[in-house]
């Protein structure tokens, strides 16, 4: 058998992704800057803090050779406030609470705004949108939140805070709180995917779909097998009714009908 | 002149530019998650793939030269000390992690393109061939040596010419055409062969219904949209126009059908997760 593993990436293959965040250390040694493969490296000066990749930070703090600057949202201050919008809040009862933005989307201030999508350009000249892990979303700051900027929980959230409090549990603020905070965040989360089976049917049909927006990655990764697995059941129980429908649709159209849309409208209800 | 040099320098920049070094990791990277999660094969980045495989060669001719410089005995008591010395196998560690990570991700990416092809190797052998030259479907009553029908009749030749639509690598058709005659003979000799001549072929649609399985386009994935909003689509067939359906909006992250989003990732307006 070429590949053993199932459609979709898995956990440890998610956790290898999120060892690609950037963090940010503070050296204890000097290191001349290095051309990688996954992008260069500026040199590292003691004390100066630098942005590396998490595995390069791992490998260093494993080492002793660094310390890693946690970042701003793993900290006890800012999980209780995020806990408190994951528990707390009417908006997000049954939703995740809000992702950190994308570059060119408005954040939680400014809401209301427009987004704006600013793509790079591939050497293919294809749009490229950068998205976590190649967004600075774990980088320490200079203020911990600016202008009262409620924190956010980052893509890879729970990779990277367990592979920190792993390693590096000496650089994290009140260690054992943050834990627990994390522990907390990630049930209630958790449960929150499990109460949205319901909704899964929406994707199951055809041009619909079910939003997981704020979702994390490795929440993702636990829920892949069972979320693929039942809408694709549903999917499979509404096979010929979809059938059935398109079949409906296509005389309509052939007719020269304009009421095929409201068709599916009634079909929707049923 | 200057503004001359910095054109000169983004011209040449394909592989040794750092900026570029770095972009195309990244789009290296989401191209094997994409590959790792939706049901059929995406179309091969030949061109970033040669520049990513040009670039793990010069990264492995430069550790080599350091691994060469740090273990010459001379070298160490001339020119470095014992310190610097510790640097270089420092550096040396983290070369060959960032390397491996490189080399794992590709590892991967072929293996989940060979078990995607081995699934479905009729569907994408007739992909790749049917492009440029028209194979004959399987005609059965009109072919005169009906009786001397093998397995092996069923796989179309090697295309001379590669063809810009199909999804596979050169390497990966060639692999995959071997792979579908060492298949057909061998059903050929151990059980085909007691079957009726006109039963014999693999790519047969007797009654309408093809034998050549594909990939379930229909299968969900996780994407999330890059865009400002990309709609959902149920694609055309069966005599229905394409019909739209439900909008995402930047950030959004949704559970849907691979066939509702592929035009969008296409046009790197959604991204799978």
């Amino acid at each position: 058998m070429a590949f053993p593993l199932p459609r979709g990436i898995t956990p440890p293959e998610i956790s290898f992704l999120a060892e690609m965040e950037m963090v940010t250390i503070v050296p204890r040694q000097r290191l001349e800057g290095l051309e990688l493969l996954g992008g260069p490296i500026s040199p590292l000066i003691p004390p100066r803090r630098t942005p590396v990749p998490l595995w390069l930070a791992l490998l260093l703090k494993r080492q002793r050779r660094a310390n890693i600057l946690p970042p701003p949202w793993l900290h006890p201050e800012s999980l209780s406030l995020i806990l408190d919008t994951e528990t707390q809040h009417q908006d997000y009862k049954h939703a995740f609470s809000p992702p950190p933005p994308l570059p060119g989307q408005p954040n939680m201030r400014e809401r209301g705004q427009r987004p704006i999508a600013r793509p790079r350009y591939t050497p293919e000249g294809q749009r490229y949108y950068r998205t976590p892990p190649f967004l600075p979303q774990n980088v320490a700051r200079d203020q911990a939140f600016d202008d009262g900027e409620p924190p956010t929980l980052p893509f890879h959230w729970l990779e990277v805070g367990t592979m920190l409090l792993d390693v590096a549990s000496d650089d994290v603020v009140d260690p054992d709180q943050t834990r627990r905070l994390l522990k907390e965040l990630r049930e209630v989360r958790s449960a929150k995917i499990r109460s949205g089976v319901d909704l899964l049917e929406d994707a199951a049909t055809a041009g619909g779909g079910v939003a997981l927006t704020g979702v994390g990655a490795m929440e993702i990764g636990e829920g892949r097998g069972f979320i693929s697995g039942v809408v694709d059941g549903l999917r499979r129980i509404g096979a010929s009714k979809e059938q059935a429908r398109r079949e409906q649709m296509a005389e309509a159209t052939a007719n020269g009908g304009y009421d095929a849309t409201q068709d599916d409208d009634d079909d929707m209800e049923f | 002149m200057e503004i001359d040099d910095i054109l000169a320098s983004v011209d040449s920049s394909g592989v040794s530019n750092p900026e570029s070094t770095a972009l195309d990791h990244q789009l290296f990277t989401r191209f094997w998650v994409a590959e790792r999660s939706v049901p059929e094969l995406l179309p091969w980045p030949s061109r970033l793939m040669n520049r990513m495989m040009e670039r793990i060669q010069h990264q492995i001719s430069t550790i080599e030269d350091l691994a060469a410089t740090s273990s010459d005995p001379s070298n160490i008591t001339t020119t470095t000390t014992v310190p610097g010395t510790t640097n270089t196998t420092l550096t040396l560690s983290i070369l060959q992690t960032d390397l491996s990570r490189t080399q794992y991700l590709i590892r991967s990416l072929l293996r989940q393109r060979l078990a995607k092809l081995t699934k479905h190797s009729m569907y994408y052998l007739l992909l790749s061939s049917t492009s440029p030259p028209p194979i004959p479907p399987s005609s059965n009553l009109a072919n005169p040596d009906i009786k001397s029908q093998q397995p092996e009749d069923s796989i179309p030749p090697l295309p001379s010419s590669h063809s810009t639509t199909s999804p596979l690598s050169i390497s990966e058709i060639q692999f995959l055409h071997t792979h579908q005659t060492l298949l057909a003979r061998h059903f050929g000799s151990s059980f085909l062969s007691s079957f009726p001549p006109q039963l014999r072929r693999l790519d047969d649609n007797a009654g309408g219904t093809s034998m050549v399985q594909g990939p379930d386009l229909r299968e969900t994935v996780f994407v999330r949209c890059l865009a400002e909003q990309v709609t959902v689509v149920a694609p055309p067939g069966d005599g229905v126009d394409e019909v739209l359906g439900g909008t995402m909006r930047m950030g959004d992250v949704w559970v849907v059908r691979w066939e509702g989003v592929k035009e969008a990732w296409g046009r790197g307006d959604v991204e799978v997760l």
